[in-house]
């Protein structure tokens, strides 16, 4: 004998909630050279030096930027990476 | 100066890098990192910066990223320093152990600069101030991540996309 077989209703809000990308932001330091956190984005995410650069200074006098998108596994693994570099990062949906 | 003769402490050279850092620096570098290897699973508001928060906002989803994240970070940087260990006395280093230097390095400008509590703005050290020591210190470990950086970007490969 077996139990009956639940079927997982899909949970609209859910589904709706997961197709909304998530964002990865940087946010400004006092701590972190300019230079490592622009290193950083090239090597993370293949960015060229102009628009590594940009998102740098982005971070410095904006206070934050934001570094790449996706799901929100793609983003949880964004944002560990640039944790195991020594970077503020965080993740949100986007809005 | 306690870092070496020239400015360019590390240089490419074949698969890797030549390394012109004096014996005195890799050794008090490699000391700090000793000592970070001790406290990295200590409770301490210094280590905050090596464990940040991913959902500041969700403190659901934070608890389960923490549960993964703060023992691979741990591991990553018990490898890193191992790394250094196994390199410390060589002069040719591959890029993953200057990699490790790097990632070390600026874990212990990130610590020390958390418990100094420094602003973007203080570049000026005063003698008088009872951290001036540590911020000799502080300024020494950036002058040595400038110096890794310099080196790894050279040997970056191609930009992987247009945006």
């Amino acid at each position: 004998m077996t139990a009956p077989v639940e079927v997982e209703q899909p949970d609209l809000d859910t589904v709706v909630d997961e197709d909304r990308p998530w964002v990865v932001i940087v946010w400004n330091d006092p701590i972190n050279l300019m230079t490592y956190v622009a290193y950083v984005f090239r090597k993370l995410f293949g960015y060229s030096e102009a628009k590594a650069n940009k998102l740098m200074m982005d971070v410095h006098h904006k206070g934050r930027a934001t570094v790449s998108s996706g799901t929100r596994t793609e983003a949880e693994r964004d944002v560990h990476r640039l944790h195991s570099h020594g970077l503020w990062a965080t993740m949100e949906h986007d809005s | 100066m306690v870092f070496g003769r020239r400015n360019r402490l590390f240089k490419p050279a074949g698969d890797g890098f030549r390394v012109d850092l004096a014996p005195e620096a890799r050794e008090w570098v490699l000391e700090l990192a000793e000592q970070l290897s001790t406290v990295l699973e200590v409770d301490d508001p210094a280590l905050r910066r090596l464990y940040p928060t991913a959902y500041p906002d969700d403190p659901d989803k934070e608890a389960g990223y923490q549960i993964l994240a703060r023992q691979q970070l741990s591991d990553g940087r018990r490898e890193a320093i191992e790394l250094m260990r196994a390199s410390a006395q060589r002069d040719n280093w591959t890029e993953d152990e200057l990699g490790a230097w790097l990632g070390i390095t600026n874990d212990l400008r990130l610590v020390l600069g958390t418990r100094l509590d420094v602003s973007e703005d203080d570049h000026e050290i005063d003698e008088a101030d009872p951290d001036a020591d540590a911020m000799i210190l502080y300024h020494q470990l950036g002058y040595l991540v400038g110096e890794i950086v310099d080196a790894l970007t050279l040997t970056l490969p191609p930009p992987t996309r247009e945006d």
